[in-house]
This record gives C-alpha cells, sequence and structure tokens, in this order.
C-alpha cells in the first residue's frame, strides 16, 4: 500500500523530533510550576523543584528545649527530648552529622558528645534523641541551636491551595472573585459574537458602495493598541453615567474584541461556496435566512474559533477590569486581581503565584477540550484555502 | 494633659459630623497582611464616626490612581506610597488641600515636624503651596539586618561606627566567610535597593543641605560627591569577596529573597542592609529580636554628621473631597489610629505623643527610637526625584553600575535623563 499512496518522507522523523522537542520545551515549565505549587515558600527559595521530587540531603535549623525544661539529675542540670518533634518532619529521619556552630554545622557525627563551654555538654543520636548535661544551673530563655544534616525525604503541601481558594471572608473570596470573572467573561464573549457575526455576512456577501473601504479600516483597527483607549473611553462611560461596572466591561471587551471578530469571520464566510448562496437567493430566500439558515450553521467552527479566543482573553484579562471594573468600594474583584492581591504588597509570593496559576488555568482548559476541535479547524478555514 | 486634651477635641470633631454618615473609599498600596491592619484602623474610625468605610488595596496603585484621577472616577481618599506622584497630582488639580491647622499640628506633634510638611506641602494648579498630603505610617531604612547567634558563634561585636562597620567585614572576610548578601532584584523595579543604599551613603559622607541639592538637582549627578557615594556602595557591591554569590550575583539576586541567605546552614552571608519591612521576607518561623535582630547602619565617626536616618512613609491625600474624607484626616491625627496598628506590627510612627508599650514587639520600638533619634531625617531621594529618574534612570544606572560600569558614566547618564525631562 505504501507505494500507492506515495513514499513516506524521510524527513518524518525530524517532525516527530522536533514536536516532541517543543511539546518538551512547554511542559517543562508547566510541570515545574506544578511542583512549586505544592512547595512552601521557604522551599521554593532554598532548592528547585526538581530536587523536591527526590530525597536530598540538607541541613536543617533545629532548636533544642529551652532552659526552662532542665532537670535535676544528681548533680547535673539536664534537658532531655528529641529535635525533630514538633517540627513536623516524618519520624524516619536518618541524620549524617550535626553540629552546634554556624561555622562548622556538620561538626559531630550522630552519637558523639559536643562541648558547649562552661562544663556544658550536648549528646545528639541519630533519632534526633538529645541530652544536654551541665554542672550548674542553665539559664536564658532559648534553647540551643543544633544543625543537623540528614536525607530528606520529598516534602509537599496543600497549603497554598487552601489559602488561594479558601482564604478570605465571604466578601472578599476566591469564589465571590470567580463568579465576578464569569459574569465579565460570558457577555463579554457572546455580545462581539453576534455583533461580529452580522457584520462578517454583510462584509462578505452584500453589495453596497464602500464595502472594501470598510473592511480596511476593520484590518486598520486590529493594529491600534486597546491602552490608548483606555482613558478616553473611561471618561466617556462617567460623562453617559454607566460609570465604572459591568456594563462598561462588556461594552469595553466587545469593542477591543470586534475587529479580529469581524474579520476572522468575514474571511471564513467569504469561503463559503457562493452558489449555495446564490441558489437561495433565486429559491427566494432573503438575507436574513440566508444569514441564518445558511451561513451561521456553516460558520460554526469559525464562531467557536473565536469564542474561545475571546474567552480566554477575558477570562485573562487584568488591565480592563482594573480600569473599567475595580472600584474603589472593592465589591467587583476579579479573579486575575484576586491572585494578584494575594502576592502581597511587595509580590514575591511565588509559591501563591504557582497555585494560583493552576487554579485559574482550570475552567480555560476545560473550554479549551471542549472545543479544541472547531478551534484547529476555523483557524485552518480563515487561512488555508 | 495636652495629648488628652487635643485628642478629646479630635473626637468631638469626629461626632459633631457622625449625625450625617457618608460613604468614604479609601484606595491604597496595601495588600495582604497590611491590608487587614489598614482595615482595623479604619474600622476603628468607622465606629466612632459613623461612616462608612471601604479600603481597595492594590499592587499598581501609582499607575491605577492616575487612571482614575483622570478619568474622573477617583476614591475620596488617597495613599501615597511616595511624595513624588502626590506632588505631581496636585499640581494637576487633582487632589484638594488639607484643612487649615493641619500643618501646625503636624509640625509640633511629630518628631522633625517641619520635615513631614515639607515633604507634604505642594504646589497647586494655581500655583501657591499647600499641605496636600497627611504621614501616617513611616518606614526607616538605615538598619542592618544580622543573626545575633551567628554574630556570637564567630565572636563578633556590633559596630557603632562606619570604620568598625568596614573593620568588621574585612574581618569576615580574613575569617573566611561572606560578610554581606545585597540583592537588586524587583521585577520592573530592579535596582531600587541599590538606590537606598546610595542614599544612605550620601548622607554619611555629605551634609544634609548636600543631600537636598542632590535630590532637587541643584547639583548635578555627576558631582564628585554623587559619585563618590556611588563608590561607597561599589566598595560593598562590587567586592566578590565581601558579597555572597560574589559581585555579579547582585543585580540579578531578587531583594526578596536575598536576605535568606543570614539563616541558612551554614549561613551565606551575616549582614544585610534594608529597610523595616524585610523581615516578612524572611524564612517562616523568624523570630526578630532573637533569631534576627538588627542594628542602625553607622556613620563615620571621622566625619562628625551626626545620626542621620533615611526612611520613607505613606502620605493620605484627599482626591475626591467630601466630609468623611476630611473626618479621616482629622481621625489620624489621634494617638488611637497609630496605637491601633502598633499593636499590629510592622508600623512605625513620628507621632511623639504615642505609648510606645503599645508596639508590637521590643524590636519595633526599637527601630522607633532609632526614628525618633535621628539628628537628620531625610525622605529617600528616588522617591522625591522626578519619575524617569526615581523610578527609572536611578535605577536601571544602578543595575549598570553593579554590573560592572563606571561610577562617573552611570551618573553622567542619569543625569542627561533627567536634563532630557526639564
Amino acid at each position: 500500500m505504501d507505494n500507492i499512496a506515495g513514499t513516506k518522507s524521510s524527513l518524518t522523523w525530524v517532525v516527530h523530533i522536533s514536536v516532541a522537542l517543543l511539546v518538551a520545551l512547554w511542559l517543562f515549565p508547566t510541570v515545574g510550576l506544578f511542583v512549586s505549587s505544592f512547595r512552601t515558600a521557604d522551599q521554593i527559595a532554598t532548592s528547585g523543584w526538581w530536587n523536591a521530587l527526590f530525597p536530598t540531603e540538607q541541613s536543617l535549623v533545629l532548636r533544642a528545649a529551652a532552659p526552662d525544661a532542665q532537670m535535676q539529675e544528681g548533680g547535673l542540670y539536664v534537658i532531655e527530648g528529641n529535635l525533630f518533634e514538633g517540627e513536623g518532619l516524618s519520624d524516619d529521619i536518618d541524620m549524617s552529622a550535626w553540629g552546634t556552630s554556624s561555622r562548622d554545622v556538620a561538626a559531630y557525627a550522630p552519637g558523639d558528645t559536643a562541648d558547649l563551654g562552661d562544663g556544658e555538654t550536648i549528646t545528639v543520636q541519630a533519632n534526633g534523641d538529645y541530652r544536654i548535661e551541665s554542672p550548674a544551673e542553665m539559664s536564658g530563655s532559648r534553647g540551643q541551636r543544633v544543625f543537623v544534616t540528614a536525607e530528606l525525604p520529598p516534602d509537599f503541601t496543600l497549603a497554598n491551595y487552601r489559602q488561594v481558594l479558601l482564604s478570605g471572608d465571604a466578601t472578599d473570596s476566591m469564589a465571590k472573585a470567580f463568579f465576578n470573572t464569569l459574569t465579565v467573561t460570558i457577555p463579554a464573549t457572546i455580545i462581539p459574537i453576534v455583533v461580529a457575526a452580522f457584520a462578517a455576512y454583510a462584509l462578505a456577501w452584500m453589495d453596497f458602495p464602500g464595502r472594501a473601504l470598510l473592511i480596511a479600516i476593520v484590518v486598520g483597527l486590529l493594529v491600534v493598541p486597546l491602552q490608548l483607549a483606555l482613558i478616553p473611553l473611561l471618561k466617556l462611560h462617567l460623562g453617559i453615567g454607566i460609570g465604572k461596572g459591568y456594563l462598561g466591561t462588556w461594552m469595553a471587551h466587545t469593542g477591543f474584541g470586534l475587529p479580529l471578530a469581524i474579520y476572522l469571520l468575514r474571511n471564513y464566510m467569504v469561503g463559503l461556496p457562493r452558489d449555495i448562496i446564490e441558489n437561495a437567493r433565486v429559491d427566494g430566500a432573503t438575507e436574513f435566512q440566508i444569514f441564518t439558515k445558511i451561513i451561521l450553521p456553516l460558520s460554526f467552527p469559525a464562531l467557536a474559533s473565536f469564542a474561545i479566543f475571546q474567552f480566554l482573553w477575558t477570562w485573562n484579562d487584568l488591565l480592563v477590569a482594573k480600569v473599567f471594573l475595580i472600584d474603589a468600594t472593592g465589591q467587583t474583584t476579579v479573579m486575575t486581581n484576586q491572585i494578584v492581591e494575594l502576592l502581597g504588597t511587595r509580590g514575591g509570593n511565588w509559591e501563591i503565584l504557582a497555585t494560583a496559576a493552576f487554579v485559574s488555568i482550570a475552567v480555560p482548559l476545560l473550554v479549551f477540550f471542549a472545543m479544541q476541535k472547531y478551534l484547529v479547524r476555523g483557524l485552518l478555514a480563515g487561512s488555508v484555502k | 494633659m495636652k495629648k488628652t486634651l487635643t485628642s478629646s477635641v479630635a473626637i468631638a470633631a469626629l461626632c459633631s459630623s457622625a449625625a450625617f454618615a457618608e460613604d468614604l473609599t479609601v484606595f491604597g498600596p496595601w495588600l495582604g497582611p497590611d491590608q487587614a491592619n489598614v482595615e482595623q484602623v479604619l474600622a476603628d474610625f468607622a465606629a466612632k464616626s459613623g461612616h462608612n468605610v471601604s479600603y481597595v488595596g492594590s499592587d499598581s496603585f501609582e499607575q491605577q490612581i492616575v487612571v482614575d484621577a483622570e478619568a474622573g472616577s477617583a476614591p475620596n481618599i488617597a495613599v501615597f506610597p511616595q511624595p513624588g506622584l502626590a506632588a505631581d497630582m496636585a499640581s494637576r488639580g487633582f487632589l484638594t488641600p488639607l484643612k487649615d491647622g493641619t500643618a501646625d499640628w503636624v509640625r509640633e506633634n511629630y518628631a522633625a515636624g517641619q520635615s513631614w510638611v515639607d515633604l507634604g506641602t505642594y504646589a497647586g494648579p494655581d500655583g501657591s503651596d499647600n499641605l496636600y498630603g497627611f504621614f501616617y505610617k513611616v518606614d526607616v531604612k538605615s538598619l542592618v539586618w544580622y543573626s545575633p547567634e551567628n554574630f556570637e558563634d564567630a565572636g563578633y561585636e556590633i559596630p557603632t561606627t562606619m570604620e568598625e562597620l568596614k573593620a568588621l567585614t574585612d574581618q569576615i572576610v580574613a575569617d573566611g566567610e561572606t560578610p554581606w548578601c545585597i540583592g537588586l532584584g524587583s521585577g520592573g523595579a530592579t535596582g531600587w535597593p541599590a538606590t537606598d543604599w546610595v542614599e544612605d551613603m550620601m548622607l554619611r559622607t555629605q551634609t544634609p543641605e548636600v543631600y537636598d541639592q542632590w535630590v532637587s538637582n541643584d547639583i548635578p549627578f555627576t558631582d564628585e560627591r554623587v559619585v563618590a557615594a556611588i563608590e561607597e556602595f561599589g566598595a560593598f557591591a562590587r567586592n566578590d569577596d565581601y558579597v555572597a554569590g560574589g559581585a555579579g550575583a547582585v543585580a540579578s539576586t531578587d531583594f526578596r529573597d536575598s536576605p535568606k541567605g543570614l539563616f541558612a546552614a551554614p549561613p551565606q552571608c551575616y549582614m544585610h542592609r534594608q529597610a523595616s519591612f524585610i523581615p516578612a521576607f524572611f524564612p517562616e518561623g523568624t523570630e526578630v529580636g532573637a533569631d534576627a535582630d538588627f542594628f542602625y547602619f553607622p556613620a563615620y565617626e571621622g566625619k562628625d554628621l551626626g545620626s542621620p536616618v533615611l526612611g520613607a512613609g505613606t502620605l493620605w491625600a484627599i482626591t475626591n473631597e467630601n466630609q468623611a474624607a476630611h473626618d479621616l484626616i482629622a481621625y489620624l491625627q489621634t494617638t488611637d489610629a497609630h496605637e491601633i496598628w502598633m499593636g499590629n506590627g510592622g508600623f512605625l510612627t513620628p507621632l511623639k505623643g504615642v505609648d510606645s508599650s503599645k508596639f508590637i514587639d521590643a524590636p519595633t520600638a526599637k527601630m522607633n527610637d532609632i526614628l525618633l533619634g535621628a539628628t537628620t531625617f531625610r525622605f529617600d531621594g528616588s522617591d522625591l526625584m522626578p519619575g524617569g529618574v526615581g523610578a527609572g534612570s536611578f535605577w536601571t544606572g544602578m543595575v549598570d553600575y553593579a554590573g560592572g560600569k563606571d561610577a562617573a558614566a552611570v551618573a553622567g547618564e542619569i543625569q542627561s535623563s533627567w536634563d532630557a525631562l526639564k
């Protein structure tokens, strides 16, 4: 059969390998982010996420009990206990070395006795049990610092997800922000599609003077950065009494999304077979009937692909929401803004950033997988004839 | 007696207006724990005044307040993290002058009161000077953080003069260790920690008058005294032996991560110069006062410049006037407003009448003593310079300098960017 269908290109392997490389290139940071979302801030700051997957040798700073726990045994004052207790570490830690000075953190082997000066000594066993002996009463408010070098198993936490999903009160929570985001996103996706579908049909199949010029203007608007329009548009909204709120946000998203929507849909509709439309006209169909009965069903892939684009863009949007929606009362916040707030005044909470990325990715992923076949078909149909 | 009198007058003023409860929106830079703190203060104000107060924080406050003011949707009160932006907005007519008498109150009740009045006084749209900003919550920047136990292990003493600090730095190097952790990384603001260093060095090598002239560009950036201050910073940051990770790591290390080297085992460094807010980025469970402590970034004994302190602060200004906004400014003049946040930590105040036992812990009280004990207090110079310099070329210039560029060349570039803004 091979020779009938033509020989396979010898470049197939190159294609496969480059695809694999590209996939790895995209996946690598995503996996890193995913692993980081299960780590604490201190872990992220001290070691890379790839270290988190395997047991690693680490130096810990632990503390013996404070001197007020001392007991008298014969002529000696003694403090006994376990270093690993209450540290949230697993039980079967095997330490390889320990020390009492920051200058030499691995000075002693497990079971050794170290001199703390003034006749005071400390003995630490491999399982973390320690015993401090002193001939005189010990004083001070803090326990002896002990540096421990040990092999630690991977340690993951769900605390970040708990913080992102469940922190905040009833008026200031991720759940509220989630529904606010949906309130912004759904109308902001549907309105431009409806408007653009009508416009695209007219620009593709209705003859009227100035049509080519209109198309050129729409294409020209594609390159206008939306940042240019932010303040004038907000002034307009305040001037005509809309103010900051959902209505203004929907209109802004609609306006900013329309040039691309019209351009994409018009290109798709122009490619539909002329015969069908002319037949319909001959049979007496009105323009509206042609549009609803023929064009819309045939354009479904293009509509779906633009819907995905617009949905992802409005879902991830922070700029438009900050300008047109979020006012000083703080009642209307969206997920992207809520995530930024979780990062704190000076930013830098990478663990929250990683976790929030995966929380906010969930809905777009669902939408994408549900509609992805239309995305590819719609894109190709718009360009390749 | 006087204190109780003034506060009772303020409370009486609050009560008299309580009959007309209004909505009050406050917009500021605080998020996270700080947001909870400011909301607690505002809740107390709401309870005492009867107004409905809401607070919103933003990490991009500087951009958003401009957008809102331009479009006419400004909040009632904006909390500016730096005076430069407030001055700019005052000159464009977006701010309302504070009530008469506020300036006198600040002059009388704040330590170094006149300097706080000066920092909050700007030219309005008609060119006349008015007090627009009320300072509430300040930071001290001239601090060196260290781990007392690591100092004890190594037998180091806390230096009280710059000469001693330099000797200690050399001694740590001689012991085979690394003295400093310095990180300039901060996303789009990368470089700002170095500007604090240079400002601190300016105050320690030159008189406050020279500092003021530098900040207002009456003496150019290329002046040899400024270049010398930049080089003083370079003496620490550009010496591979002095900095954890080597001089090459300074510009690329994030400022939020750099203090963590103090607490590593074994320690990666022994000292970290940073403002009073930095404990927020210490490893979880670090106790300030025990695991970590600070000392005043000392002045040269040989220069006789006293003990200068570099600081910063937030100023509250009225961006959309109503009675509630004026009531809030009046409320901020009561000791209650200061003591509530003092009890939550991370708050310093120049208000002389506060009860220092209300500070959350001894280290914060000690920090406030540094603030009150300053012979010279100067505001973070980069915040007072025009945005294009203080939040632009000065930052990038310091990154270039940390990367090995010549100090005079860097100063020349910053000056030419300043000239371009005039």
